[in-house]
């Protein structure tokens, strides 16, 4: 029966990791903006020979404090 | 695809064509370019631009989904831009050359524009990345600064239709309260994970000792958090109202909160029961939902604003050496500034060079410009239309009329408070409950003295006004968004209530009840044949005056593609002269068509048509009212008063005719109609006023509650309660009527947890509420008031507004 106690603590903690996450994505802005994401995922990406200058993603500024 | 403002589907009949590029109706300016209809020069340069740019894409995603240049904000000139104490406020970080900015870009409206603003590095490769937060109508721009200057980008910006707009506010951002949200999340995991420890428990698992006080160890550990850090407004807010002596409902919630805690820590340290703990954390689960769901506003809509808002920041001051750009607030009396096209006179002035078409719109709402001769004084927050002029500063801008407008609405603090119904009760309540605890509490010490924690702790616990408190924020959280998809946005779920005691209703005419756009048109004269007809309009269509395009607009039907126009010469600020087929056509002032100038009522323009030198007569121009107008004030009038205040000497008699003589007042300066907002006030009413303009403010400031009217998201409007839709007004009886339906049913629903709260102090008082009991009766409460209120806000939506 003692397993009981093994499988609590790891679901408690589990759980308590989905908590920091959500506590994560709220404070990074996550929650900010409800209407732009569910419009982009529709959206292509800009086919690269049509336009001058197409700047891949992995600009260093992609990376840059936030 | 988004209800804030989306343009109107525009419903052409079959034989106009609609701009490509914008979705207006082509009228006098219609141009084909590439096989695609236009209605102006500045939607063609678009899409040229964008087609240039391979970015074509944006008419494939939605119709028509362009911003018309002068339906974009441009008080704001580049240069504004270039000045440090703005583009500080801007700036979010810039290292290297490489600068990020956000902007408030509100003319964006579906996803045409975010595929169009997200890809602006595809017309110049100097932008590195661009964002939309659609929710906050905000663009988030990385460039290189050291090729791309700021005013460029925002120059950039202006040409494609999305010019930027500083607001005073500048950096501070109103945010959904990303705390709020985090402790919603906090009290659903500690919610869950303490039902789940509890089951064993109901369940009856008593085999097992030590997994019982496990369990019960563990409930202990994560109510701590629920009390000292999910609970902290509601016991802030509560001691604030005791400090005040004044009741609010939040008292009850933290006295049952404490009652919860104390008697189930003192149950699981004497090993007398598991305690409450689920109950409490399901409690503060439900509670902080209700606050998150009323916290919800409008971002993208400023309902608050300041003076500088409203007025160019920068203007062009003209030296010796050239032109400048200075504040305006630097500018001294004599100083010679430049205003162009389109953009605001930020000071009281004199015209000294060019011919001025000032359009007060802004300040009053009369869309129709006045023409002003050199030396002739033009007042701040009129706009130019036309050419550019130079004008004298004549005061200094805290002198001028706009900053004497801004003063008067600031000193508006007169408005009556309002009682809040959850106050009322929530006094009452209070007091009901302690008295019962206190009389449960001597009953049982004269029978069991044993009884007496356990039955007074039950009392205060089933008590708590759970569902009381959710009651108003989801019936008037739900009323505030079911108005918001019909174009009435609120500032915040207090004014429904507001609203719903409201007994009088008083509108602005100019620019409210009138239209901004639509004119009617009346020829006087001898008719002119259809001839006739179509040499007056190919005269109008090759004037660029804001008359001649109504003109040029209203005579389309008679259209001749024959009619080819010579040496059209435009005579500025008294009319165009032109020659079509031969034949010479005046259109214009009565001067200069040579007619006899006629009296002409407030609010009218006359346009003289001469042909081949003999004055054939004018058509007379008028604003016309918004359709539905004379329905809705109808049908207003079966349970308000309504009243008109106009700053017009006369009102048209079909607008007059709505409303009863003695509730009209002509003539009203800003200060007139704040002061006829408050006497009805001291006269016991409540009163609604509807309002758009800046002259309006002071009225709308002073009101109970203040609505502005607007036609397009992008405009600028005085601080109020609440922003309309000016395609909405004429459903402004069904949102009084939802506003007034959502508060019987928040009185319904009052009744509805008032039944439980008794059922669960009865219960309590006889000594039998066990936690299983509290487990089941809270959240089942809560979930059926929020049912019920949700349900039946929609369904009165649904039969008012239809």
């Amino acid at each position: 029966m003692s397993v009981i106690f093994l499988l609590l603590t790891i679901s408690t903690l589990m759980a308590g990791i989905f908590l920091l996450a959500f506590i994560r994505s709220v404070r990074k802005g996550q929650y900010d903006d409800d209407r732009s994401p569910a419009v982009r995922i529709l959206l292509d990406d800009p086919a690269p020979a049509a336009g001058p200058a197409h700047v891949p993603i992995t600009h260093p500024i992609a990376n840059e404090p936030t | 695809m988004f209800p804030l403002f989306a343009p109107v589907a525009s419903q052409s009949p079959a034989d106009t064509s609609t701009c490509y590029h914008c979705g207006d109706p082509c009228g006098g300016e219609h141009r084909v370019h590439q096989g695609k209809d236009f209605c102006c020069q500045g939607c063609t340069v678009v899409f040229d631009l964008l087609n240039e740019a391979g970015l074509c894409n944006y008419y494939e995603l939605e119709r028509q989904p362009g911003v018309k240049q002068a339906a974009s904000v441009d008080e704001q000139r580049a240069e504004l831009f270039a000045l440090e104490e703005v583009r500080s406020k801007l700036v979010e970080f810039s290292e290297e050359g490489i600068t990020r900015v956000r902007l408030h870009v509100p003319q964006m409206h579906c996803s045409s524009c975010i595929w169009l603003l997200e890809n602006l590095s595809r017309i110049n490769p100097d932008i590195i990345r661009s964002r939309v937060s659609f929710s906050d109508k905000e663009l988030t721009v990385t460039f290189r600064e050291g090729t791309l200057s700021l005013p460029q980008l925002v120059q950039l910006l202006r040409r494609i239709g999305y010019g930027p707009q500083v607001t005073g506010g500048g950096g501070k951002r109103r945010e959904l309260p990303h705390l709020l949200l985090i402790r919603v999340g906090v009290a659903g995991f500690i919610f869950g994970n303490t039902m789940l420890f509890a089951i064993p428990e109901y369940l009856g698992a008593d085999g097992e000792a030590g997994l019982k006080t496990g369990f019960q160890w563990l409930t202990v550990l994560f109510s701590i958090p629920v009390v000292f850090f999910l609970s902290t407004d509601f016991f802030r807010s509560a001691w604030a109202g005791i400090r005040s002596r004044t009741a609010n409902i939040d008292q009850p919630i933290a006295l049952g909160i404490v009652a919860l805690w104390t008697r189930s820590l003192y149950d699981v340290l004497s090993g007398t029961g598991p305690g409450y703990f689920d109950s409490l954390a399901g409690l503060l689960f439900f509670l902080l939902i209700g606050r998150w769901y009323q916290a919800y506003t409008y971002r993208a809509l400023r309902f608050d604003r300041a003076l500088e808002d409203f007025l160019p920041l920068v203007v062009l001051r003209r030296t010796d050496q050239g032109e400048e750009a200075v504040k305006v607030a630097a500018l001294q009396p004599g100083d010679r500034i430049l205003v162009r096209d389109q953009e605001l006179v930020p000071v009281d002035a004199i015209l000294r060079e060019g011919t001025a078409h000032i359009d007060n719109s802004f300040i009053t709402g009369e869309p129709l410009p006045v023409r002003k001769a050199v030396g002739g004084t033009i007042k701040a927050g009129g706009r130019q239309r036309g050419a550019a002029i130079e004008l004298e500063v004549l005061r200094t801008f805290a002198d001028s009329r706009l900053k004497q407008l801004w003063a008067e609405q600031e000193t508006a603090h007169g408005r009556p408070a309002m009682p809040r119904l959850i106050d009322a009760l929530a006094r009452r309540f209070t007091l009901a409950v302690l008295l019962i605890s206190v009389g449960a509490g001597l009953y049982w010490w004269g029978r069991d003295p044993a009884q007496v924690w356990p039955v007074v702790t039950a009392v205060l616990i089933v008590a708590c006004p759970c569902a009381l408190a959710l009651s108003m924020p989801f019936a008037y959280g739900h009323t505030v968004r079911l108005m918001g998809r019909r174009g009435l946005f609120l500032r915040s779920t207090e004014v429904v209530e507001r609203m719903a005691q409201i007994s009088t209703v008083v509108f602005d005419k100019t620019g409210t009840l009138t239209a901004r756009e639509a004119h009617r048109v009346q020829w006087v004269g001898t008719p002119l044949d259809i001839r006739e007809q179509a040499l007056a309009h190919a005269v109008a269509r090759n004037s660029t005056h804001p008359l001649s395009s109504v003109l040029a607009q209203e005579l389309k039907q008679a259209a001749d593609p024959a009619c080819r126009v010579y040496g059209a010469h435009e005579h500025a600020g008294q009319g165009i002269l032109a020659t079509v087929d031969r034949t010479t056509v005046r259109v214009g002032s009565a001067a200069f068509c040579r007619a006899v100038d006629r009296p002409r009522s407030k609010g009218e323009a006359q346009v003289h048509l001469a042909i081949n030198g003999a004055p054939r007569g004018y058509f007379s121009i008028r604003k016309q009212p918004r359709s539905g107008i004379a329905r809705a004030v109808q049908a207003l009038q079966g349970y308000y008063r309504t009243g008109l205040l106009t700053g017009d000497v006369q009102v048209d008699p079909e607008l007059a005719g709505l409303f009863a003589a003695e509730t009209i007042r002509t003539g009203c300066s800003p200060l007139d109609k704040q002061e006829a907002v408050r006497q009805q006030q001291q006269q016991g009413a409540r009163v609604l006023m509807v309002g758009d303009g800046l002259n309006d403010a002071g009225a709308l400031a002073q009101a109970d509650v203040g609505v502005t009217v607007t036609e397009t998201s992008a405009a600028l409007t005085p601080s109020s309660d609440a922003i309309m839709d000016a395609a909405a007004l004429h459903r402004l009886p069904g949102f009084l009527a939802l506003s007034r339906k959502a508060h019987r049913i928040v009185i319904a629903s009052l009744a509805i947890s008032l039944c439980y709260n008794i059922t669960g102090v009865a219960l309590a008082v006889a000594g039998h509420m066990t936690p299983l009991i509290a487990a089941i009766l809270m959240p089942l409460s809560s979930v059926s008031v929020v049912g019920f209120v949700t349900l039946s806000t929609w369904w009165a939506a649904r039969r008012t507004l239809g």
